[in-house]
């Protein structure tokens, strides 16, 4: 690539007009200490290259880059994944306007990724956690069918959202009203329309109907959050009976059925923090779950309870809690990286030649508190972890003989 | 004219029948029982126990290498290094790390337990702004799993909060995390009681709803000043009652208001002020608040802006109670940083404490307690682990006014112990070994001593 198509890449960047993916200048991180996320494992004193966004290389033998950065040995991972949250969909939780993740009229063909906000300040503070890409889902309304999940990276860039409509949410299990079993009813008679209709060649099929139809061939994940085992069980029969690509969001219970779901190859994105019986659904819920479920051969994913658009920078410390009650170190990098990646057909979570160049460079142990992020890039451009939070300290810990209202 | 006369004739009668009542024998003295829902907590039977070997963190600001505990009749007896003492049983904690056991200031556990089912939603009495007349001990559950959780996290004592729906809640009550099929039976022996106020959005959105006051922050303000005008009142005609009576009158006994008891408690200094807020205009309102009125402003909780009034919380002597980082769920809480209980901490005569709030997080303060450490060294402060374990032990029994009986490792203290596998504020450590008054009350190794609740027996 020439200079001139470089600088020209870079203004159209800056005017806002050109898609943040495309990063034009090479980089090479050397001396690291690489957690790849793959079957390679850990390397050692490893080098990484980047080129135009992308993982070109990992150990070349020669490097030619614009930008060489030293790691001195430090760890370098893939980015973080959150998942199941509403980032950039919310930026106050109790205040309704700046809340966009649900609506009461919301079903299948609901995308909430037409809201997504890259300028809100929970991205920044996200990225603290070395997060790089979130999976945003709806929050649900009237309806079991909460609606569509999209992929979104966190550059900030108004080109941020990755990938759009890559699964669709249904919440089932215990209801306030009524009974679980109309929900799965109500499951079951969607995909048996679906299943059943003519299909008019002349007409459009409809949203939904697309969503269905991708969801019957296995194309769509079907994210069902879910606790209870024998509903986790059902849910299992019905997978084979549509052929389903059936995820378990939720699964406090899920390990009472490890095996089933092993077998049945169905992933399950679990809180590492949750063991408390919440309700007569969670009655199994323990901090030694997630890793009990790898031992069983599940794929899974961690991802924070509660309200984890705000507080997806904790992941790092819930993948740590599971290695601590026994998920494996290399278990619980998959669960934040490339088991989300793998769920949800993401060229990312993984540091591999070709993928996606999100990467984060640690202090020391990234599941530990004592670790911060160093360095962090998102699309192989760096970011910072700068947040509105550090302005705010900073303000009140900065002497001045006039009002805090003039440090800026 | 015509109207003072009824006034005049209250009035008139009101002197006759005092006249009556201050000559002659006197009745038998009235007086209000403080303390009617004891506590029957007794220690469980011990052993006298040395842990040697340990990195100990005291509690008191102080880290000892190598160093021993002896612990003998539910007391800390001697910490040190080579401690020549003959004990019933020696546990060697090489690499392991002995710390206070972890307190938590602010609990739900009981009032609103696991499973969090309609019919136990127990810990707001959302009927009135002020409900001083509850308190939150008739609500607990002693079989919430949440209290075995919390032990298995290093909790030894922990206050129970009633929610922050109301300007002013009720009573909180400090518990022993001793497992008991009664709240008597874990009732903290000679604990103060707390109260529970809360400013900002949770009173005025409650009541606001309603078209009652408050439905804005003036309200609030105006429903704490009517509430304490009220409490001096009731607690005047109380003072004057017994001065009277100590006179050798035979004085009339107020009639007894349960609402205006606490807060006259409060008056009394004998009930310590828990309040629920945010904001920084708020607590120094607050703290002008208990000016107004003669009592303490007592111990901030939550206080998510409490680093922009550092100076003022030290000044005042007030304790805040606060998270590493929980932000965003409703505009209160939006101007969180990560450094705030570092920042409250680093002025001279702070009390920063580390709460949960969370029947989750109270199972990790210890790892809360690191957030903070870290995230405030990486910016340039140079926080110790013996300092920090300080805002979940000391500071935090200062802030229930308990830092007598338990929150430090000193001889003479309760042996409210916990051993740990490692470092207490890494994402890697467990406690292994807990003490209640020197009996062991959980061991991770021996399932001999984990406690489990009524409700999770049998349960597939």
């Amino acid at each position: 690539m020439t200079k001139l198509t470089k600088s020209l890449k870079l203004s159209l960047v800056a005017a806002g007009l050109f898609s943040a993916t495309a990063s034009a200048a090479s980089l090479a991180i050397v001396n690291a200490t690489l957690h790849t996320s793959t079957e390679q494992g850990v390397l050692e004193g490893a080098s990484v290259v980047i080129e135009d966004g992308k993982i070109v290389a990992i150990n070349p033998a020669s490097i030619n880059v614009d930008t060489t950065i030293d790691a001195k040995g430090q760890i370098v991972t893939a980015g973080f994944i959150g998942t199941m949250n509403q980032l950039g969909l919310v930026e106050v939780g109790a205040v309704d306007g700046s809340r966009d993740g649900g609506d009461d009229k919301a079903g299948i063909d609901f995308d909430p990724s037409l809201a997504f906000n890259p300028r809100s300040s929970l991205i920044p503070y996200a990225r603290k956690g070395g997060i790089t890409q979130d999976v945003i889902v709806p929050s649900g309304g009237d309806s079991i069918f909460a609606g569509l999940a999209s992929v979104v990276d966190l550059s900030g860039s108004f080109e941020s959202v990755n990938k759009k409509q890559v699964a669709l949410v249904v919440h089932l299990g215990e209801k306030s009203k009524g009974s679980r079993a109309m929900s799965m009813k109500t499951l079951i008679d969607k995909l048996e329309g679906e299943k059943s209709a003519k299909k008019d060649d002349k007409k459009e099929p409809s949203t939904e109907q697309k969503v269905l139809a991708a969801v019957l061939a296995g194309d769509m994940p079907l994210i069902a959050s879910v606790q209870r085992a024998s509903d986790i069980y059902e849910l299992v029969k019905l997978k084979e009976t549509y052929g389903l690509n059936l995820v378990i969001h939720g699964g406090d219970d899920a390990v009472v059925v490890a095996d089933t779901l092993a077998k049945a190859n169905v992933p399950v994105i679990i809180s590492s923090m949750a063991n408390l019986p919440g309700s007569f659904d969670s009655l199994h819920a323990n901090l030694a779950n997630a890793g009990k479920l790898e031992k069983a051969g599940v794929k899974v994913i961690i991802g924070v309870a509660g309200d984890s658009s705000h507080n997806v920078y904790q992941l790092r410390f819930d993948a740590g809690n599971a290695v601590s009650y026994g998920m494996s170190q290399q278990g619980a990098l998959s669960a934040v990286t490339s088991n989300i990646a793998d769920v949800f057909g993401l060229n990312s979570g993984t540091i591999a030649k070709g993928k996606r160049a999100n990467l984060v460079m640690w202090s020391d142990d990234p599941f530990d508190f004592k670790a911060h992020v160093s360095k962090m890039w998102i699309n192989g451009e760096e970011v910072s972890t700068e947040a509105r939070q550090d302005k705010l300290r900073d303000r009140y810990t900065t002497d001045s003989t006039m009002p805090r209202a003039y440090t800026k | 004219m015509q109207k003072f006369a009824p006034s005049v004739l209250v009035m008139a009668l009101g002197v006759a029948l005092a006249g009556c009542q201050d000559n002659g024998p006197q009745d038998p003295k009235v007086s209000i029982n403080k303390n009617p829902y004891p506590s029957t907590y007794k220690p469980l039977a011990s052993q006298s126990t040395l842990i040697t070997n340990a990195t100990v963190l005291t509690g008191t600001g102080e880290r000892l290498d190598d160093a021993d505990v002896f612990f003998v009749d539910g007391k800390v007896q001697q910490v040190g290094k080579d401690l020549s003492v003959q004990a019933d049983k020696t546990i060697d904690a090489q690499g392991k790390w002995v710390t206070p056991g972890i307190i938590d200031v602010h609990s739900h556990l009981g009032a609103y337990p696991t499973p969090s089912v309609a019919s136990h939603q127990d810990g707001n009495e959302m009927t009135s702004p002020v409900t001083a007349e509850v308190w939150v001990e008739h609500s607990v559950w002693p079989q919430d799993p949440g209290f075995n959780r919390a032990r298995e996290g290093g909790i030894t004592s922990l206050q129970i909060l009633p929610g922050s729906a109301n300007l002013i809640g009720g009573r909180g009550v400090t518990l022993k995390n001793i497992p008991s099929h009664t709240m008597q039976g874990m009732k903290f022996p000679d604990a103060p009681y707390g109260l529970k106020m809360a400013c900002g959005e949770n009173p005025k959105r409650v009541y606001g709803r309603k078209g009652v006051l408050p439905s804005t922050r003036m309200g609030n303000m105006a429903g704490y000043r009517t509430a304490w005008i009220d409490a001096t009142e009731y607690k005047r005609e109380w003072d004057k009652y017994e001065s009277d009576y100590a006179a050798g009158k035979n004085p009339a006994a107020p009639h007894r208001d349960i609402k205006l008891d606490t807060l006259a408690g409060v008056l009394e200094g004998d009930i310590l002020i828990h309040n629920h807020c945010y904001k920084a205009e708020e607590m120094a309102m607050m703290i002008d608040l208990g000016k107004e009125f003669g009592y303490h402003s007592g111990t901030f909780h939550h206080g998510v802006e409490a680093y922009k009034i550092a100076d003022l919380l030290a000044e005042n002597g007030n304790c805040a109670a606060l998270w590493p980082d929980w932000w965003g769920f409703k505009m209160e809480a939006y101007d969180m940083v990560q450094e705030n209980v570092a920042i409250v901490d680093a002025v001279k005569n702070s009390c920063a404490v580390v709460h949960s709030d969370s029947d989750t997080t109270i199972q990790r303060l210890n790892q809360e307690a690191g957030k903070v450490m870290y995230r405030a060294n990486d910016v340039g402060y140079d926080i110790s682990e013996q300092h920090a374990i300080k805002w979940i032990t000391s500071n935090a029994a200062k802030s229930l006014g308990i830092d007598d009986k338990t929150g430090s490792l000193e001889a003479g203290k309760q042996a409210d112990v916990v051993i740990w596998n490692q470092n207490p504020f890494s994402v890697y450590a467990k406690a292994e070994q807990v003490f209640i008054d020197g009996a062991k009350v959980y061991d991770r190794n021996d399932d001999k001593y984990q406690a489990q609740s009524d409700f999770m027996l049998g349960q597939k």
